[in-house]
């Protein structure tokens, strides 16, 4: 059986808000992660899915089914939302208990690995066995988490929902839950959709990101693509790229684009996506921004862009230290505490600057 | 194991504001002392044989049991109607809803004897629901336990329903979300999620329309002088022999009502959670 899923051309109108022909796709074993800043329409989405809104046109199809029509309880997905909302009346045990089992005999992990369906079992993969009589109060995050994962898994879904499930946490629980919830979904072949708005979710889980904003898609692909090449200023801003600039499109060649900011001109290679005179956006990941000690000699490369600028401000977050610099335009770049405290780094500080021009990436707007 | 406030802490007030505090016990000290001494005096005043031989009273005693009767009913109906309408508060949206919840409000502000006066007009035997009523199932509601269950049940059903329409609104609607995910049916869902999660606040509720029942005098005495509930009872007792022979029967239905009022209270809090959040 298929446990592909697709939305096609999923319309919804509620109240001002608009969800404008949506079409994505997930295949099995694949996280999907849906991003987009508040009121962009993504959770919607995921409660279409789930059956808790009905979409004014379009269809949901969940492995190959057609669910569009059909109620939440008959659709077999899972759903995990902020604070992975146990019952709080019912213990561990009671809270997996309660979820529906239907006749279906293993379930399909896709890696030979079959895990149980019974509760004991559940409760002994997920390594919450000794919590069975706690309440849900009384867990930590991460227990919380695992007994959320073992009670969706009781319900056997062909799809997961994870509606911002780590929001409400701290950052260092955060990036412990994530981890763990990326190796429970890898042992399984079931595809999971992962709505956020923190692009460091997007960054851990996705294989593949779509980016929402007021109702639309405006990018989707493989996270590689999507991290690599954003297509506005918007998409870069919201995947968390420091250096977003405005800049003007002087002359294409087969290679390279050569770019102006202001009075100071940039060469980028990649695709094409401007002609000569366009105004463009230029996204620069702060890691492929090198700052150094200022350089007598030229460029070693075409393909290198030098700039000199002082040091405008420093911050310190270890082990990195972000650097920002004033080279005719602002620019973020990073270095590693030793490193900045071997530079003896400090605002008015003159240093030098490179960007490989493959690193710099155009967008159109 | 991060979600643990630090109880004591938040506990402890900062020391500027003792003033405010002071200030709030001092007031509220009062008030409380006005609302239980003269029940504490009420109480006091009677020896035990003086209550021991009200007790022997069969009037006295039939007039509590019908009051507790009536009590048990209005709070039931009250509990069977109103806590649909309260999820359906709670949980819809449609034109006219905040006219609905004033509504059930309506009877607070509407002085009992009104109510009875009103209740009579529509359910006497010349009123729309009476006649036909009486004429179809022979209801009748003057001078009928039906009356006095009506007469309660008008002035006290809006405890149920508003404690009952906070209780459901302070379920996290994700909750059930979830419960349908998980192959629950809406049904089962409100069953095993939603009423469990609520029933706290509307035991609350049917607690109070309870204790509110007991104690209706003004509307239940024009539908029904007779037969007597307890407050109508005393207030007879009051008109034909004074004070003393009241203040007997007084503190006789006093420690019914609060000893069945502590015993609704404690069931209500039978389990040991918290039940949200």
């Amino acid at each position: 059986m298929s446990t592909d899923v697709a939305l096609q051309a999923l319309t919804l109108t509620l109240g001002a808000f608009r969800l404008q022909s949506l079409n994505l796709t997930v295949s099995r074993g694949q996280i999907l992660v849906i991003l987009g800043p508040n009121g962009s329409g993504k959770s919607v989405t995921l409660e279409i899915i789930a059956g808790f809104h009905r979409p004014d046109s379009g269809r949901v199809l969940i492995g190959g089914r057609d669910v569009t029509a059909l109620a939440a309880e008959q659709r077999n997905v899972g759903y995990v939302v902020q604070n992975f909302g146990l019952f709080p009346h019912l213990t561990v045990a009671q809270n997996i208990a309660i979820a529906r089992r239907t006749d279906r005999k293993i379930i399909e992990t896709g890696k030979a690995l079959s895990v149980p369906r019974d509760d004991k079992g559940l409760l002994a993969y997920f390594d919450v066995a000794h919590l069975a009589h706690r309440w849900p109060e009384d867990l930590s995050p991460g227990e919380k988490q695992r007994v959320a994962l073992a009670r969706v898994l009781a319900s056997e879904p062909d799809l997961f929902l994870f509606d911002e499930p780590f929001a409400a946490l701290d950052t260092q629980t955060r990036d412990q839950l994530r981890g763990d919830l990326l190796s429970f979904l890898r042992t399984l072949s079931i595809p999971a959709i992962f709505v956020t708005h923190d692009h460091a979710d997007a960054m851990t889980l996705a294989d593949r990101i779509a980016v929402l904003r007021e109702g639309a898609v405006v990018q989707d692909g493989p996270a590689a693509d999507i991290f690599g090449r954003p297509v506005s200023s918007f998409v870069a801003g919201f995947l968390g790229v420091e250096n977003i600039l405005k800049a003007q499109v002087i002359e294409t060649t087969d290679t390279l684009t050569v770019l102006a900011i202001d009075d100071r001109m940039l060469r980028a290679s990649g695709p094409m996506v401007a002609a000569a005179g366009d105004p463009v956006c230029l996204a620069i990941r702060a890691e492929h921004v090198t700052i150094g000690p200022p350089q007598a000699e030229q460029p070693p490369s075409f393909a290198v862009n030098r700039f000199e600028g002082l040091v405008t401000s420093v911050r310190s977050l270890n082990p990195l230290v972000t650097v920002e610099v004033d080279c005719g335009f602002p620019l973020k770049g990073y270095l590693l505490a030793p490193q900045a405290h071997a530079m003896n780094i400090g605002a008015g500080k003159l240093v030098s600057v490179e960007i490989a021009a493959d690193a710099v990436h155009v967008m159109a707007n | 194991m991060l979600q643990r406030p630090a109880k004591r802490w938040d506990r402890r007030a900062p020391s500027q504001s003792r003033g405010l505090y002071l200030l709030c016990w001092f007031l509220g000290t009062i008030l409380v002392a006005f609302l239980v001494v003269p029940l504490i005096a009420l109480a006091l005043s009677q020896s035990g044989q003086s209550l021991a031989s009200v007790a022997r009273m069969g009037d006295v005693r039939d007039a509590i049991a019908l009051s507790l009767e009536g009590a048990f009913l209005s709070a039931a109906i009250a509990a069977l109607m109103g806590v649909p309408l309260a999820y359906g508060l709670a949980r819809t949206t449609f034109p006219g809803k905040s006219v609905v919840a004033a509504l059930v409000d309506l009877p607070l502000a509407v002085p009992h004897t009104v109510a009875g006066i009103a209740l009579l007009m529509v359910l006497g035997r010349q009123g729309v629901l009476g006649a036909p009523l009486q004429a179809l199932v022979g209801l009748k509601f003057w001078g009928t336990l039906a009356g006095i269950v009506a007469a309660m049940l008008f002035v006290s059903a809006p405890y149920t329903v508003n404690a009952a329409r906070m209780g459901f609104e302070a379920v996290d609607p994700r909750l059930e979300k979830i419960a349908r995910t998980l192959g629950l049916g809406p049904w089962r869902t409100f069953a095993r999620i939603t009423l469990p999660l609520a029933r706290r606040s509307i035991m609350t509720g049917v607690t109070l329309t309870y204790a509110r029942s007991i104690s209706e005098f003004g509307a239940v005495v024009i539908l029904a002088y007779y037969p007597m509930t307890a407050p109508v009872k005393i207030y007879e007792l009051f008109l034909r022999f004074g004070l003393d022979q009241a203040a007997g029967a007084s503190v006789l239905l006093l420690a019914v009502s609060l000893a069945l009022f502590l015993i609704l209270r404690t069931l209500s809090r039978g389990t040991p959670r918290r039940e949200n959040r």
